[in-house]
Parts: C-alpha cells; structure tokens; sequence
C-alpha cells in the first residue's frame, strides 16, 4: 500500500490511514508535525513549483568556483584569482565571473557537508537525500531509496500526458524510483540538442510520420482496440490504466503547445546563442522550455567533473565557459520570462574537492564541504548561507546535511519530506530523515 | 471443549426481566443486539473454555451465539453477564472479568431464552512486582513509544532512544531507568516520572497522549516505577507462544467480532493480554480490525487474517467472508475437473460463492500458454493451424510442443536470474556471464529445483569457472546470503529479523544470525570486488572459523535453519550441506510450497501467496489446500518444474476467460477468472521484433540474439526500460515492474524504434514482404492479427482494416504499417489475458 497516491497533497484518507497505523510505525508524533508543517509551507509557497537541477557528476571544486580562499596558502587557493559579484563584498572565483555577474539571481548554499567520499556513496545522499546503507564505492550506480525526481513525479503524477520527470542526456547515478516502481524513473531524453538533426524522442511524431497520418492511426487503433474493458474498479482492469495514458499520450501529441515545447529549434536563435550552442547550453534551454509546458522536474546530467589531475587546466577549458555561460543564461532569461518564482533551479554535485592541490595539479574527493547554488521558487538572489573555514577544509558556519538540502527541496516543491512511505516488503521508510530546512531559503 | 447451553425454562423469568417480553416464541432477540434478519439463535457458548485469572488481573471472554444459519455472532454485548460472588470477581466493561480474591466463582451468562455458566477460577496473586519484561515492554509496545516513527528512530526522540519492536530490551531499561541521568522514573513519587508526565501529556509531549491518567497502563507504571523497577523477577517464565480466539470463524458482512489473545508462558501459565496485543488485518476489504482488537467484516467477501502481536510472538484469526448469496452446489458439479488444481478450486469457489470464468477462447489459450511457457507470441502460421485443428485435445497436444520447446530454458532462466543477477559493475562481467549461462543450462537440461537449489547452497570454486560461486561473490557475508537465500529458496524475508525480531512474524534476530552461521565458515581468495570492472576473480572454499555473533547478545552462533533442528556439524566440514539436506528434504514446510507458488505466479500473474517471497502467518495462500497440493505435487514429481507447469497448464483453472461473470468481477487473488498482465520486458521486446520481423541489435550480445539472452539488465534497450526491466543499479535488481506507464504508451505510440522497424525495407521486415507481396488486403490483415494477436480478424475488424488499403499501390504500405501500428499499440497486444 502507498499512503501517497495523489497529486495534490494528503487526503483525508491518508490522515485515516496514518491513524489507524499507529501501531505500525506511523506514530502519532509524526502525524502531528506533518499537520504542523503542511500548514506552515502551505501559506507560504506558490503551488507547482518546477525544478531543474544540473548535475556536475563526479563533484565540482567549490574553490574554483563559489567559495574561492584567496587569502589561503598557494596550494589551496589555487591560481585563478576572484572576481566580484553583483553583490558588495562578494567574491566568486573567475571561472564562474558570468555567474558572479548575476548573483542578484540566487543564493549560495557553501556549508554543505556529509562524509560519504565515494561517487557512488555521495551522489546518492545528495540525489535521495538518505545515505547508503553500506560502503559503496567509486564506481557504484546505486539506488536504496527513491531519488527526488521520482518522488516529484509520485507525488504529483502524469499532467497533460507529460512524464513528471525527465532527464538528459542520461539518467543519474541514483536517480531512479527505487521502491516508488518503474513508472516513476525519469523519462530520458539522449541526444545533443545542439545537432540540427536533434529530436526529442517518444514525445513527438517519429520524423516521417506526417500529422495527417497521426489522426488516420488514431482512428484506426481506436476502431481496431476492441478488447473488452471491465470498468468495475474491482475488476482491476489494467487495461483501463493503459487507456488512460493513451487519451494522455495523444493529447500530448496533439497539443501545439506541447510539441512546439520540444522543438528546440523554434527557439530564438538569439536566446539560442546566449545559452551557448554548445549540447550543453541547449540542455540547459530545452529544460527551460520543458519546465514552460509543465514538467516538474529536469535532470541535467553532466558527467566529467572529478578532476584528480590538471584542475586548473579543466576548468579554463570549455566545460567552465558552458558552464557559467549556461546557467547564467538560465537564470537570466527564467527571471525575464517571470519564471523564476515558480522554478526551482539547483547546480551541484556529490560532494567538493580537497583543499591541498595534490602533486598532479589536482583536487581530490572532498564531502566536508561543497557549495551549492540555488536559486528560484521564493530563494533570495544575492545571499551566502554558511561559510568555511578560512581554507576551505570545513563547513563551518549554518552546517547543513544532506537530509537539510533534501527537505528543503521538497518542502519547495510542495511535498512533506517528514511522510512515511512503504517499501515494496511492506517496510515503513520515512522519506527524509530529520531532515530540518535550510531557513535562509524560506525568508 | 466449549459449554453449550441448552433452553432451561427455569430462566423464561430471567428472560422477561431482560427484554421485556413475552417469554413465549422461539425467539425474542434482545433489542439492539443483533440485526433482525440474523437467523435464529440456536444456542450460546462461553470461550475461553477455561477462564483462569489472577487476583488484580483482568480477563477477557466472548459470549458467541450459534445461528440456525450456520454462522455464528458475538452477543458478548447484548449478553447479560453475572458472576456469583462479586468480592472474588466483578464483571466491568462487556466481556471483561477482574479477579479480586481467590476462589472459584460461577459466571452466567443469558441471552434471550439461552443460558450458560461457566466457573471461573480466580488465582492467588502472585505477590511480584511489575517486571519491565513482564509488564512495562508490552505496554510501550501497545502504546506505540517503540515505533520506528517514535522513539525508535535510529536518534530516538527528543532524547529518548528504544529499540524498534524492543530488539535489545537491556538498552531500552537502562535509556529509561538511566537515561536523562534519572529524570524519566521518580521512585518517590511515581506518578510525578517524567516518563508518566510525558506518556498522559501531562506534560507537552509530541507524540501526543499514550494513555490516560488512572488506566490499568498508568497503574502498572506506576507501581512498577514505585517498586524499584524491576528488571525481571526470579523465576518469571518466558513467553512461548500466543493464540486468538476465535482462531477461524466466517462472517456476515458488517458483522463486528471481538478477538481474546492470550499468551502461554514456559511454565504452562497463560495471561490474558487482549488489552496489549497490537492487531492487523491483512486483508482490509475483508476485515478491518481496531486498536482493541474488534473485527468488523466486509466490505467486500473474501478471506482475511487478523494478526495479534504481542512481544514479538504473533497469533492469527482467520476471517472467512462469503458473498452474501452462495450458489447451489449444483451449479459447481457441472464444471469440468481436468486435475486436482480443478477439483480444488472449485469446492473453495463453492465456499466463497465464486463462479468461475467460463473457457477462454482456443486463440487465447495459445497465446497466454506460449506466452507464459516460452516468453514469445505464437508463429502466424502456428496460430492458425492450432486454430484449425478440429482434434478435441488440441489443447493438451499444445501444451506438450510448448514444454519440448528449446525457449522454455531461456525463459524460466531469465526468471531466476532476476532474483540471483548482481550487477556486473560490482561482480565483474565475465563472472555475472558465467552465473548467467549456468542457469540457462540448467534449465535447458530441466534440472530439478533440489538439484538446482544445491548447487547453489554447496557452491564452492573459481568465479570464472563456475557459475553459481558467482553468488558469493556477488552475497559476500553471512548476513547477505541469509536474506538471499531465505527469501528466494524458503519464501520468508528473514532479512527483516538482521536488525529486529521481524515484525509480523515469530522470526527472531537469533534466528537469523543461526542461519547466517552456516556461511561463516565459507573463505575467499583472490581479486576481490574493485567497482566499476571488478575483472578479478576469486575462488571459494570452506575452512574452519570465523564465528557469526548475535549482534545484541554477541553469543556465538551455532548453525540452525529456522524453524528446523540444529545439525551435527563436524569441525572443518561444509556446515551448508546440512542446510541444503534441511531445506531440500522432501518434507521441509518451506522449499516446495515456495517453489510451487513461484512457478505458479509465473503462469497466473500472481502468486497464491503474494508477494511470493514472503510467507507468514499474516499473509496467507488465497488457497491453502491449493498450495499444498501443488507442493505435495512438486515433490512427488521430484521437484521437476517442467511436470508441475504440466500440471498448471493443463487445468481448467489455467483456461478460464479474463472477461469477469457476475460473481467474480471483485475476484482479484482467489483465480475465478484469468488476470490481464502487461508482457514483460524482454517478451515486449522480442515480441516486437518477431511481429515486425526486425530484429534489434544489442550490444554485447551475438548477432540474432533476442532480449530474453541478454544476460545483464545494462544492455542499452529503451524498449525494455519503458517496460520495465529491473533496474540494475538497485540492491538488489529483483523488482519488476508490470505496472502501465505513461512512458510505455509514448514508447509504443511515437518511438523511432518501432517506427523504423514498420518502415524497415530490409527483406526479412514483414512489412516490407507484405506490402511486396500481390496477397489481397484481407489476407494482409488477417496474417497481421494473427501475428499480433494469435487469431484471425472478425468479419467488422476485417472490414475496418482493410478499409485502409485505398487501392491506390502507392498506399499499400503505408495502409500496411499503420493496420500494424493500431495493432501494436492496442490493449490486446499490450497484454496477456
């Protein structure tokens, strides 16, 4: 049995449920706080907010980006020097001086910390929000507990034919459903939108299939599909479910709206521009028009960002300029399209780097403190949350766990990160472990 | 034994006090008790049989009326109870004693014209105070302080830290009588403990009230608190087991039912304990059950049990709800009986007031059977043969060719590797191919489950030689192997006694590390696990050493199976031999009904215990007779899978329609009709290859390889990801998911997959021939609905289809490929049924 079956929040029912499961492990204690929470986060946040988060696998420097130490000793600051950010007294480090350009436009989480030094182990506490159970190593894809797209995409459940959750160009690490079952893993979108040739797959009209011929299909299916259906909800006819997502699929195939959503190449080739015409860039923008036509929730997944060698190298290198280029487009053109009250965007990775260069030029694995950005959904532009120390090594000021990000996370996006779930073996798993909310997000 | 009364004129005066009416009539029913179309009362009894109670105890008893219908009801309520001597014993709330002094005590109870007395003994109290195992666990078990949301949480709660379901009750005495240095427990003044405070929300308290100020829990704590806290007293037994009363009963919809639970201690004592059982039902639209254990029955017919736990012991009640209007027995005689499945399940269809579906249709019966044994659609041209063939045991013939088939390995290999597969990223790729060719073998050579199940138990040796050793690699400790193979070879999550006594079963964490202990000597050597390749190998082998502890007590453990007797294990010898006699011995409770259940989810879509790895007292079969017959089968067969799919195959039950009758449509776990299910991943997959007659190509796999052979869950195929396919990155990749999606339906609708498949030109691609091809347009469509469908299109389908086809030769194909698409993307394709 899941307890949460519908898009808009607790029912009734599941208050009835949760109370006659008391004895089972949804105590008392719980149903009280969630009441408590749910009114809370209720008057303040705007409904169906969306996310997009970018995903820098492998763990991005927070010395070569937001939490530069200029002050500290050569082999931890590194040699890129700071530039200033739209807000006095700010520094970020250059290769992110586009983003420092428009700090007004999000803030800078830089104390967030966990001990889990592993990829594997890392991204998924950052991606659930709940660490691993066991040690899992470097090379690990794991999942024991549903990422937050999927449970965005539980929660709220299919709209207008369109999966919740996407991601491109690959699904992250642990950015599966786990228990909440296949329907709820991201819809992928491969490919580089870049290409000329790029389409977005399964959601549009294969190539050669003209629209005329869409509606004689239809109708011949619908002629065609004839096995009987048992209507009675007690039969559990799964084939009434099937129908369902056929009348959503066609809707969505049919909606201009929609299809000119996945059509990147309609966009403005200015704005193109302004993202980079770079695969990356244009991820960044189809997100953009993704979230427009109701997505909840985009993954970008970038790969490539664990730089043991070289770092000063890489991140002169393009993958820095696409970077800060795209993101500060993102935001920039959210913000111009009055999007950014209703979209959450997220820039992270599993964890930082270490403060030492090591003797290949590089940084290592580093969970004690890693910067986040978020911006978005009612975030202040401008602000710094925590701080380290004076070399980077520690999160030292408002110290926030990965539970704290996921719940404020989901306390954004409408979902009470405290509610109990049940695994498919029937065990009661609580979604966010005394997660508490960064405050400073919710100013 | 129970006490049945009989009609005593005696007490018609009694009668007329109660209800005031005449004394006269077969029947005056107490006003407000029972509904006034229940049937006749014939008489009442008294349970327990026996009542014994300590003084300053309480005791819980029913009054339950016989009906002339055959059914029974609980008039412990409207029942007029009296006791003879109230100083020994007093009556409190409906079917509730309190003993006060010893003695021996007479206690009657009337309803209408019907009487009986029962004695009640009254035992001396036992002058001990509360013990905290005795007394104070329970009550903060029933008062939900130690669940996993509560105090339980792996920090506790607000600084009170318990073990979940009391796994370590040292740790929760010493965090109540230490902890918060000493605030919780205030000897000098009970009532005035923290604990108390918090438990009545005396204090604020976020878990709210527990129980109240004055309750019999309150009491006990407090004189628990003022009696120094005993831990335990001397001699005090241990709890042995518990029982509910009444342990099987059927119900009319909407009747309520009251549940006594008791608990029997080591030294033959037993304690009434309704008060503090914590009570579930299994089945919540058969019965749902409350806090205090009353049952109320519905809303829907069917079976249900109600589980009452009490310290880690769980007792059932088994609720049986028919339909409101049984059929007459003649209508059940007229079936047809093909095999003892039949028999079976027609006389438990009686008692629930099923009907079955009628027989599905013959294009139906080769689908589904083809489908279930082989993992494929039937050939066109084998479809229409079978459907032509006027031989009156077509069907059995049918059965016969699809068992011989050469598919049959990879499909019920790819059964198993779904619940034995690691990951390749963790065990290595040559060592996942090699676990995964061994199973294909074995079933290629029909190897019998023991036989199977052996291996896999005794696996010793090199993991780039021998395929089940892969396992070990894969499950590295006890622990992990314990969950695996108890779960998958007994059908019992074990696992969730690793951490705490499982909570809806008698399985303790010593249980479990018993179990565990049988691995503890298994050694390895060589190139250990190095994620993401883990191109090493390493080799297996049993030496002495390497104790499994208790993780509480940190007592060594000495193998012992769960549930079975300790073998002899000599020193240096593979103790997993004893395990592997144990649980592949023809009479082991656990291996053939899981085996039997598991090969029958696979041919029903569901298992008679559902989920099929997880067997206990609160998840019973929907069959119980059924199920041991299959396992009482699959052991005269010698655990031969093929002989038992026979079995299933070839019964009635097997064939019945999908299309629900006026009987069944609620039917959803008992088998009175087919359930529709989605086509798995792989048969999704490969079924689109065959019918398009493009094959897809995957990567890492031969030439012509189908979905079914691949032999990791990493091979890129958007197909099966929409359908589906365990997702290889969990721990471990066992979930399937049969689940529609929207993402199917896009898939299906819009893939450039499948739309290049139809627009195919290669000559093998049906389309292709097809639209080449002079065949008129009705023949076209009738080999596209035998492709999709296994049968012929109706005269209106037919009709409808070949409309497409505008004569025009330029939009032949195109007609061809969209008849296809339509097909493709319909209900009927999409699922077996």
């Amino acid at each position: 049995m899941a307890i949460h079956q519908n898009c808009d929040g607790t029912l009734r029912r599941d208050f009835l449920q949760l109370g006659l499961r008391g004895l089972m492990g949804y105590g008392l204690c719980d149903l009280m706080r969630f009441k408590a929470q749910a009114a809370a986060a209720a008057g303040t946040l705007p409904k169906n907010i969306n996310c997009i988060m970018i995903w820098l696998d492998g763990g991005p420097s927070h010395f070569e980006t937001f939490d530069p130490k200029p002050g500290a000793p050569a082999e931890i600051r590194g040699t890129f020097p700071t530039v200033a950010t739209s807000v006095p007294g700010v520094h970020f480090s250059e290769p992110v001086s586009k983003l420092a350009g428009v700090f007004d436009k999000f803030t800078v989480v830089r104390s967030i910390a966990h001990r889990d030094p592993n990829h594997g182990g890392g991204n998924h506490y950052m991606m659930t929000g709940a660490p691993t159970p066991v040690p899992v190593g470097c090379g690990a894809f794991v999942t024991f507990h549903p990422s937050m797209g999927s449970m965005v995409s539980h929660s709220r459940g299919v709209q207008g034919g369109l999966p919740a959750y996407m991601a491109m160009p690959s699904n992250t690490r642990s950015g599966g459903p786990n228990f909440l079952g296949g329907q709820h893993a991201p819809f992928i979108i491969p490919g580089g939108p870049n290409a000329k040739s790029f389409r977005v797959n399964d959601v549009v009209l294969p190539a050669d299939i003209a629209e005329g011929r869409v509606q004689s299909r239809r109708h011949l299916r619908e002629a065609l599909d004839r096995m009987q259906r048992s209507n009675d909800k007690l039969v559990e006819d799964p084939a009434v479910e099937f129908d369902r997502f056929y009348e959503q699929g066609f809707d969505l195939v049919s909606s201009a709206r929609a299809q000119e959503a996945f059509d990147i190449s309609r966009e403005d080739p200015k704005v193109r521009e302004r993202y980079g015409r770079n695969d990356m860039g244009q991820r960044f923008l189809l997100a953009r028009r993704l979230v427009e036509v109701g997505v909840s929730w985009v993954t970008v997944n970038w790969g490539g960002w664990d730089h043991h060698n070289e770092i000063e190298t890489a991140y002169k290198g393009d993958s820095l300029k696409s970077l800060d280029q795209g993101v500060s487009a993102l935001l920039t053109d959210l913000d111009e399209r009055g999007l950014l009250d209703t979209t959450l965007v997220l820039l992270l990775g599993e964890f930082g780097r270490t403060p030492k260069i090591n003797e290949r030029g590089g940084r290592d694995h580093w969970p004690h403190a890693m910067s986040v950005l978020m911006a978005g959904a009612g975030i202040p532009g401008g602000q710094i949350v925590g701080a380290t120390d004076a070399r980077g090594y520690y999160a030292s000021e408002n110290v926030y766990r990965p539970e704290d990000f996921a719940a404020s996370i989901y306390t954004k996006m409408g979902i009470d990160p405290h509610q109990h779930l049940e695994t498919t073996a029937g065990r009661p798993v609580q979604l966010v472990n005394d997660g508490r909310l960064i405050r400073e997000l919710f100013v | 034994m129970n006490y049945f009364s009989h009609i005593r004129p005696a007490a018609a005066s009694l009668v007329l006090f109660l209800t005031g009416t005449g004394g006269h009539g077969a029947e005056a029913p107490v006003p407000g008790s029972l509904p006034p179309e229940t049937a006749a009362v014939t008489g009442i009894l008294l349970e327990p049989a026996v009542l014994r109670v300590e003084a300053g105890r309480s005791l819980t008893f029913l009054v339950t009326a016989r009906l002339a219908d055959g059914f029974e009801a609980d008039i412990t309520s409207p029942a007029v109870v009296t006791l003879s001597d109230p100083d020994k014993a007093s009556a409190g709330e409906p079917g509730v004693i309190h003993g006060k002094a010893p003695g021996t005590v007479i206690l009657t109870a009337v309803h209408g014209l019907h009487r009986v007395e029962v004695p009640v003994e009254v035992l001396p109290s036992s002058g001990e105070p509360p013990s905290f195992v005795g007394d104070v666990l329970p009550i903060l078990g029933k008062s939900g302080c130690n669940a996993g949301a509560c105090h339980a949480k792996a920090d506790g709660q607000n600084g009170l830290r318990l073990t979940i379901f009391s796994f370590d009750p040292q740790s929760d005495y010493r965090n109540i009588v230490d902890g918060a240095r000493g605030r919780r427990v205030f000897p000098a003044d009970p009532p005035e403990s923290l604990l108390l405070l918090k438990a009545t929300q005396s204090v604020p308290h976020e878990g709210g009230a527990r129980f109240e100020r004055g309750s019999e829990a309150w009491h006990t704590l407090v004189s628990w608190i003022g009696s120094g806290m005993t831990w335990q007293n001397a001699g005090e037994p241990a709890l042995a087991s518990v029982s509910v009363l009444p342990s099987t009963r059927r119900y009319r919809k909407g009747a309520v039912q009251r549940l006594v639970v008791k608990a029997h201690y080591t030294d033959g004592s037993v304690r009434d304990v309704t008060a503090l059982a914590q009570f579930e039902s299994n089945n919540k639209e058969a019965a749902i059950v409350s806090e205090d254990g009353r049952i109320t029955a519905g809303p829907s017919s069917g079976q249900a049990v109600v589980v009452a736990r009490f310290m880690g012991m769980v007792g059932g009640s088994q609720v049986l709800v028919p339909e409101d209007r049984l059929l007459p027995a003649g209508d059940y005689q007229s079936l047809p009986v093909h095999n003892f499945v039949d028999e079976l399940s027609w006389k438990h269809f009686q008692q629930l007031g099923l009907l079955p579906s009628g027989l599905c249709s013959d294009s139906e019966f080769l689908r589904r059977a083809t489908l279930d044994t082989l993992g494929v659609l039937p050939a066109p041209e084998e479809a229409a043969g079978f459907l032509a063939d006027p031989d009156p045991d077509k069907r059995i013939k049918a059965v016969e060719r699809l068992l011989q088939h050469p598919a049959w390995a990879d499909h019920q290999a790819a059964k198993w590797a779904d619940l034995l597969r690691p990951n390749p990223d963790r065990a290595g790729v040559k060592s996942v191919y090699l676990l995964d060719q061994w199973l294909r073998e074995s079933f290629r050579h029909n190897k019998p489950f023991d036989q199977l199940v052996r291996e896999i138990v005794v696996a010793q040796g090199n993991t780039h030689r021998f395929g089940p050793a892969v396992i070990y690699r894969d499950r590295r400790e006890p622990e992990d192997l314990t969950t695996m193979f108890s779960q998958v070879f007994l059908g019992v999550r074990l696992d969730c006694a690793r951490c705490h006594h499982h909570p809806n079963e008698k399985w303790s964490q010593e249980d479990f590390y018993r179990m565990a202990a049988f691995f503890g000597p298994l050694k390895q050597k060589g190139g250990g696990i190095s994620a993401p390749i883990s191109g090493g190998n390493e080799t297996f082998f049993v030496s002495a050493g390497r104790p499994l502890k208790h993780p509480v007590t940190g007592e060594v453990m000495q193998p012992k199976p769960p549930d079975g007797p300790a073998p002899t294990v000599v020193e240096g010898q593979d103790p997993r031999r004893a395990l592997a006699d144990w649980m592949l011995h023809p009479d082991n409770p656990f291996f053939a009904r899981a085996m039997a259940n598991r090969l029958w989810a696979s041919f029903f879509g569901r298992g008679l215990v559902d989920p099929v790895d997880d067997f206990r007292l609160s998840n019973p079969p929907s069959h119980p007779a059924l199920l041991d017959a299959l396992a009482a089968e699959l052991v005269r067969v010698k655990f031969d899978g093929k002989a038992l799919a026979r079995t299933i195959l070839q019964s009635r039950l097997y064939q019945l329609s999908s299309r629900p009758n006026a009987t069944n449509a609620a039917d959803t776990r008992h088998f009175s009709r087919a359930y529709r299910r989605r086509l798995g991943a792989e048969t999704m997959a490969d079924a689109i290859a065959d019918i398009t007659g493009v094959p897809t190509k995957y990567p890492g796999l031969p030439e012509g390889s189908r979905a079914v052979q691949a032999w990791t869950y990493k091979i890129d195929s958007r197909t099966m990801d929409a359908f589906g396919r365990p997702n290889s990155s969990s721990d471990c990749p066992c979930e399937r998911n049969l689940k529609p999606s929207i993402g199917q339906a896009l898939h299906l609708m819009n893939s450039e997959v499948l739309q290049g498949k139809l627009s195919s030109r290669e000559t093998a691609s049906r389309v292709q021939r097809l639209a080449a091809s002079t065949l008129p347009p009705s023949a076209v469509v009738s080999e596209l609905y035998l492709a999709c469908y296994g049968r012929l299109p109706d005269e209106e389908e037919s009709c409808v289809a070949t409309a497409a086809f505008t004569g025009d030769p330029a939009g032949r194909r195109q007609a061809i490929e969209d008849i296809l698409w339509a097909l493709l993307n319909s209900a009927e394709f999409v699922f077996n049924h």
